[in-house]
C-alpha cells in the first residue's frame, strides 16, 4: 500500500468494528487494476480501485474523460476491449468475484442479472434489425421465453418506460425513433431480464437538456421501484446530483474522493473534486465572469505512480505532493479522501482566476453604431426537390422559418436550442456556407449571399467558424502549423518567414507554446485542439466568429478554460460571437444577448439578464428547468418535463405547440404566435399574454435580486 | 420502394439509351466498311454500293441508329453479317451460359469470400487471419489466366479428371454439364475471392468495434448471434456492391478464361464478332452485356435496401 508522507487520516482511521450492520454490498470492487498494452507500452487505466455499492443504491463515478471511469464499468461486464486486461483486483457481485468465473458464465449473467445502458443510444441500436427484436433478445436467450411471450413482454417493458405507442415501436427501426426514444428502448431492454445491477455509461450525455431531464426521472423512477443497484457513470455533477446516492471521484485511474453525493458535491474534500465543483458552469446573469478551471490535462500512468497524481495541475501542491504517493484517507463514516492536506483545505475553496477580480469589466459595446451582422426574415428549406419525375417531387423540409435578428459590433449573441432546432443552419447562412431560401444576411451592410456569389474573399476573411468537434476540424495528416498557414496564404500573404511568426504569435495568443506549431492534432489534448482551432479562426484577424457547439465536446473544466479565453479574445480584440449551444448555462456566461430557438424559429430574444428572469417563453422556462444543479445552488424547483415530440415547423401555428405545457388550444396550432416586445429588445413569441407569462416564479430565483437588465 | 424501383428503371433506360448512341458511333468508327466486307475482295464498286443502298448505309447515321434502335426496340437485334443469322438466337445461348458461369462463380465466391472474412475479421491477427490474407493474395497477385493453365495441366491433361474445355448442355446430363463448369468456375473463384474476403474482413472488423455490437455482447448474446444476427448483415454493404459488378464483369470481360477453357460465353462471341467486322453482331453484344451490367447495379441497390432498413426508409420518401 501506498504511504502519505504525513498519515494523517481525515477524521480517524478505520477501526475494526463496523458503526451499525450495513446489507452487504451488492457490488463490491476491490483492488481493481487495469492496464492497456502495445507494443509502444502499457498504461494504467485504473490503479488499485475500489468501492462498494449497497442493494438499492445508486453510486455515481465522475471523472474528467480518460480518468478511467469507462474502462472499470466495461471491467465490470468483462468487455474491456483494444488491449485491456484487469491485472489484478477482485470484483464482487453479490459476494462472487466475476473474475474467476469462466467467461461463458459472466456472459450469462451479463444482461441478465447485471444489464448496461451507453452513452450513445443513436448507435446502441443495431440499424438492421426491428427494436422490438432486439429488446426482446434477452428475454428469448436468458429466461428462455418464447418469441411470442418475450414479444407480449417488450410491450410491457416499453409501456413501463414512458413510451405511450408500444406497438409502433416495437415494429420500427431504430433510425425511425428520435434519441429520447432510443434510449427509452435500450433501458427497456436493460431491465427486461430484472437485474438487480446497472450499468450506465453515461446514459444521457448525447441527449437534448429537456431529454435527458426526462431520462434520469425515468431512471430515478425505476432504480427505487424495481430496487436496483446502479453505477452511474457520469462527467456531469448536476444529472450525479441528481440520481446519486453516493459518489466515486476519479483521476487518474485513481479513486481521490468517495463519500455521499450530498457532502461531496457541497464540500468537496480532494483539490480535484473542487475543481470540478467549481468548474460546472452555473446559470448566471453576469457576463464577464470568468469560469475557475482546472490547467493541464488528465494524468497518464503506467505504472504504480511516484507522487500525487494530481499534483501538477493543484493549486495548493506543496513539495511532498510532488515527491511522495498519496494514500487513501477513510474517516469513521467510510468517507474516504486521498490528500494529506485534505483536513487543512477543508473550508477552502477552488481558487479563482487571478485576474478574475481585478480586471474591470469592460463596458458593454455601445449599441447605436450599425449592427454587424443583420438578419433578415431568414428561411432555409432543405430538400426540397423539382424533379420531372412527379413522384419525386418534395417540398423539403424547414430548418429555419422566418428568423430575424442582429449582431452588433463587439457583441455576443447566444444560439440555444436542441438539436434539430436550426441553430446550426443559423449559422451557417451567416457565413454564407449556406444560400438562404428566402430573406437576406446583411454583414456590414452588404447581401452576403450576393458577395460571395460574386467571388468576394474579403468576407471570408471577416467571418470565421469554430466547430465542436476539435479533431474532426483539422486534418491529421498536418501540423498545427500548416493548418494555421493556409488561410494566411489564402489571405495573400506572401512571405513564409512572416506567416511563421504570425502563426507562432496566434498559438501564444491562445494559450499554446509556440512550438505546437510542429505537431500533429493527434498529439494535443481535446482542449489543446480546439485552442488551435481558434487559432485558426483567427488567423485571418476577423470580426465575427461563430462557435458552434464550440465548448460541448470538451470537459468541464476544460470548458470552463476554452469560455475565458473566448471571452478574453472578445474583450482584446473586439470579437462578435455568434455562440451557438443546446447549454443554456454556457450562454449565460459569454452571451450579451441571448436567441432562444425552437424548430427554427426564435421563441425568445432578449439581453441575456432579461431572458433568464420572467417572464418567459415557455419553452425557455422548461430549459432553464431542466439545467441540472448543485445541491448548494438552492432548493431544486419542480422540473417541467417536455413531452418528446417533434417539433412542427413551417406550419401555420406556434412550432412549440406540440410539446408546450402551457398550450392554450387551438389557435397554438392554428395561427402564429403574437411577439411581445419591450424597451430593451426583450422579445417573447407566444399566444399567452406577458402579464400571465410574468406571473410564474423564476426558475432561478437567486437570479431575480440582481438588478434588472 | 416501388417509386425507388421505377426511378431507378427510368435511370437505367435513359443509360442505356446513352449507351446505344456511343456502342453506334463508335462502331461505324471502327476501320472496315460492311458492304465491301459482304461483297467480298473482288467485288466491282457498283456491287458494293448496291449492297449499300439495300442495307441503307447510304442514309445519314441518325436514319441509321434510328432504324437500329428501332430494330432493338422491336425486340430485333439484326442479322450476324458473318455467320448470316438473326443475332438474338445466338446471343442469347451465349449469354445464357455467361449466365451460368457467372451464377455458379459468384456463389462460390459469395459464399467462401464472405466466410472467409468474417473468419479473419473474427481472428483478427491471429494465424487464421493471416493464413486467409496471404491465401487471397496469392490469387489475385497471380493473372488468371496463369491458374487456368496450371488447372488445366493438372487436372485435364494430367490427371484427366475434367474436361479441359468446352460446354455441355444441361440436357447431355447434369454431370457432364457441371465437368465442364468446375474449372472455369475455380479459375474465376480464385481471381475475385480475395477482393471479398478483404473487404468483407475489413468492413466486419469496423462493425465489431460498433457500439450495436458492444451493446449486443452487453445484453449477453452469445459470440455466433453477436458476429451472425447483429455484425454480418450490416457489414455486407460494400460487399454487396462489389458483387454486382463481379457479376457484370464475369459476363462480358472474362474473354481471356472463357478462351482458355474454349467456353462458349459473351465474351468469346464478342471477340469473334470484332476479329470478323461483324458490325450488327459487335453492337448487339456490347449492348447487351451494358444491360446486364445495369442490371446487376440495380439488383445490388435494391438488395442494399433489403439488408440496411434506413435505405429502404429513404426510398419510401422518395
Amino acid at each position: 500500500m501506498m504511504t502519505a508522507p504525513q498519515a494523517r487520516p481525515a477524521v480517524a482511521p478505520v477501526t475494526v468494528t463496523a458503526p451499525a450492520p450495513e446489507p452487504a454490498p451488492l457490488l463490491d470492487v476491490r483492488g481493481l487494476t487495469i492496464s492497456y498494452g502495445n507494443a509502444r507500452g502499457t498504461l494504467r487505466a485504473a490503479s488499485d480501485v475500489g468501492f462498494a455499492i449497497r442493494p438499492g443504491e445508486v453510486m455515481g463515478l465522475v471523472g474528467e474523460s480518460g480518468s478511467g471511469k469507462s474502462t472499470i464499468a466495461m471491467a465490470i461486464l468483462d468487455l474491456l476491449g483494444g488491449g485491456g486486461r484487469v491485472d489484478s483486483g477482485e470484483i464482487l457481485f453479490d459476494g462472487v468475484d466475476l473474475r474467476r468465473l469462466p467467461a461463458a458464465e459472466r456472459r450469462a449473467l451479463r444482461g441478465d442479472r447485471i444489464a448496461a445502458v451507453f452513452q450513445d443510444p443513436f448507435t446502441s441500436l443495431n440499424p438492421a434489425l426491428t427494436v422490438g427484436r432486439q429488446i426482446a433478445e434477452p428475454l428469448i436467450q436468458h429466461k428462455s421465453l418464447s418469441p411470442r411471450q418475450a414479444a407480449a413482454r417488450v410491450l410491457d417493458l416499453l409501456a413501463e418506460v414512458g413510451i405511450r405507442d408500444p406497438r409502433r415501436v416495437t415494429a420500427a427501426y431504430p433510425h425511425e425513433l428520435s434519441g429520447g426514444m432510443q434510449q427509452r428502448a435500450l433501458i427497456a431492454t436493460a431491465l427486461g431480464c430484472e437485474p438487480k445491477l446497472l450499468i450506465l455509461d453515461e446514459p444521457t450525455t448525447a441527449l437534448d437538456v429537456t431529454v435527458e431531464a426526462r431520462i434520469i426521472d425515468l431512471l430515478a423512477k425505476l432504480c427505487d421501484s424495481h430496487g436496483l443497484s446502479a453505477l452511474f457513470v457520469s462527467h456531469n455533477l448536476g444529472i450525479v446530483n441528481r440520481i446519486c446516492q453516493t459518489v466515486t471521484v476519479l483521476y487518474g485511474g485513481l479513486v481521490v474522493e468517495t463519500g455521499p453525493t450530498g457532502r461531496v458535491l457541497s464540500r468537496p474534500a480532494h483539490p480535484y473534486s473542487k475543481g470540478l465543483v467549481a468548474a460546472l458552469p452555473r446559470i448566471t446573469a453576469g457576463r464577464r465572469h470568468r469560469l475557475p478551471s482546472i490547467p493541464g490535462t488528465v494524468a497518464k500512468l503506467s505504472g504504480p505512480p511516484a507522487a500525487c497524481v494530481f499534483a501538477p495541475r493543484c493549486p495548493f501542491a506543496e513539495e511532498t505532493c510532488r515527491s511522495q504517493p498519496q494514500a487513501m484517507l477513510t474517516d469513521a463514516a467510510g468517507d474516504g479522501v486521498r490528500c494529506w492536506k485534505a483536513d487543512a483545505l477543508a473550508g477552502t475553496p477552488w481558487p479563482d482566476e487571478e485576474s478574475a477580480a481585478r480586471k474591470p469589466a469592460p463596458q458593454a459595446p455601445a449599441q447605436p453604431t450599425a449592427p454587424l451582422v443583420e438578419v433578415d426574415h431568414l428561411r432555409k428549406v432543405y430538400g426540397a426537390n423539382r424533379s420531372i419525375l412527379p413522384w419525386l417531387r418534395r417540398a423539403g423540409t424547414v430548418a429555419v422559418e422566418d428568423v430575424s435578428f442582429t449582431v452588433g459590433r463587439g457583441e455576443v449573441v447566444g444560439v440555444v436550442g436542441e438539436s434539430g432546432s436550426g441553430k446550426s443552419t443559423i449559422g451557417r447562412a451567416l457565413l454564407a456556407l449556406t444560400e438562404p431560401s428566402a430573406g437576406t444576411v446583411l454583414f456590414d451592410g452588404t447581401d452576403l449571399t450576393r458577395q460571395v456569389k460574386q467571388g468576394d474573399q474579403d468576407l471570408r476573411r471577416r467571418a470565421q467558424l469554430v466547430f465542436q468537434n476539435s479533431a474532426a476540424s483539422l486534418n491529421p495528416r498536418k501540423t498545427v502549423g500548416d493548418a494555421m498557414d493556409r488561410p494566411l496564404v489564402l489571405a495573400g500573404r506572401a512571405d513564409a518567414e512572416e506567416r511563421r511568426k504570425t502563426v507562432a504569435g496566434l498559438l501564444t495568443r491562445v494559450g499554446l507554446p509556440s512550438a505546437y506549431a510542429d505537431r500533429y492534432p493527434h498529439e494535443l489534448s481535446g482542449g489543446e485542439r480546439q485552442r488551435v482551432n481558434i487559432a485558426r479562426a483567427l488567423a485571418t484577424d476577423p470580426d465575427f466568429v461563430v462557435c458552434d457547439e464550440a465548448v460541448s465536446a470538451l470537459d468541464v473544466s476544460v470548458q470552463a478554460n476554452i469560455l475565458n479565453l473566448l471571452a478574453e479574445l472578445r474583450d482584446e480584440m473586439g470579437l462578435s460571437y455568434l455562440f451557438i449551444t443546446h447549454d443554456i448555462a454556457v450562454v449565460s456566461h459569454i452571451a450579451d444577448r441571448v436567441l432562444v430557438v425552437y424548430g427554427g424559429t426564435i421563441c425568445e430574444e432578449g439581453p441575456t439578464g432579461r431572458v433568464l428572469r420572467p417572464p418567459y417563453h415557455p419553452y425557455t422556462e422548461a430549459l432553464l428547468s431542466a439545467v441540472p444543479r448543485l445541491a448548494e445552488d438552492g432548493q431544486e424547483a419542480p422540473r417541467i418535463l417536455l413531452e418528446d415530440a417533434a417539433p412542427t415547423p413551417g406550419g401555420q401555428g406556434c412550432a412549440f405547440a406540440a410539446r408546450c405545457p402551457r398550450k392554450l388550444g387551438a389557435i397554438c396550432d392554428e395561427q402564429a404566435p403574437p411577439v411581445h416586445r419591450a424597451d430593451d429588445g426583450h422579445r417573447i413569441a407566444c399566444h399567452i399574454p406577458l402579464a400571465t407569462l410574468a406571473e410564474r416564479a423564476a426558475v432561478f430565483p437567486e437570479l431575480v435580486g440582481d438588478a434588472a437588465h | 420502394m416501388l417509386a425507388y424501383t421505377l426511378t431507378r428503371l427510368v435511370y437505367l433506360a435513359l443509360v442505356l439509351a446513352v449507351m446505344s448512341v456511343l456502342i453506334f458511333l463508335v462502331t461505324q468508327a471502327m476501320p472496315g466498311d460492311v458492304a465491301s466486307m459482304i461483297a467480298g475482295q473482288f467485288a466491282s464498286k457498283e456491287v458494293v454500293d448496291a449492297i449499300a443502298v439495300k442495307l441503307g448505309l447510304d442514309q445519314p447515321l441518325v436514319v441509321q441508329y434510328g432504324q437500329w434502335a428501332a430494330g432493338i426496340l422491336r425486340g430485333d437485334l439484326g442479322r450476324s453479317l458473318v455467320l448470316e443469322q438473326p443475332i438474338a438466337p445466338i446471343l442469347m445461348e451465349a449469354l445464357a451460359r455467361s449466365l451460368v458461369l457467372a451464377v455458379v462463380a459468384l456463389a462460390v465466391v459469395a459464399v467462401v469470400g464472405i466466410g472467409l472474412g468474417v473468419l479473419a475479421a473474427v481472428q483478427r491477427g491471429k494465424l487464421t487471419d493471416q493464413l486467409v490474407s496471404g491465401i487471397s493474395y496469392l490469387g489475385i497477385a497471380v493473372p488468371d489466366f496463369f491458374w487456368a493453365i496450371v488447372l488445366v495441366l493438372i487436372f485435364g491433361s494430367y490427371m484427366k479428371l475434367l474436361p479441359t474445355g468446352g460446354y455441355a448442355p444441361i440436357a447431355d446430363g447434369f454431370l457432364p454439364w457441371a465437368s465442364h463448369l468446375v474449372l472455369p468456375v475455380i479459375t474465376l473463384v480464385l481471381m475475385l475471392l480475395a477482393r471479398i474476403a478483404r473487404l468483407t474482413r475489413s468492413s466486419m472488423i469496423d462493425v465489431l468495434q460498433t457500439n450495436y455490437v458492444k451493446f449486443a455482447r452487453a445484453k449477453g448474446m452469445p459470440e455466433s448471434v453477436v458476429i451472425l444476427r447483429h455484425a454480418l448483415k450490416n457489414a455486407l454493404l460494400p460487399t454487396i456492391t462489389v458483387l454486382a459488378i463481379d457479376f457484370g464483369l464475369i459476363l462480358g470481360g472474362v474473354v481471356v478464361i472463357e478462351t482458355i477453357f474454349s467456353y462458349p460465353g459473351m465474351g468469346r462471341l464478342l471477340l469473334f464478332a470484332i476479329q470478323r467486322h461483324d458490325l450488327p453482331l459487335i453492337q448487339a453484344t456490347i449492348l447487351v452485356v451494358s444491360a446486364a451490367y445495369c442490371l446487376a447495379n440495380l439488383t445490388a441497390d435494391l438488395l442494399y435496401a433489403y439488408v440496411n432498413p434506413k435505405i429502404r426508409h429513404g426510398m419510401k420518401a422518395a
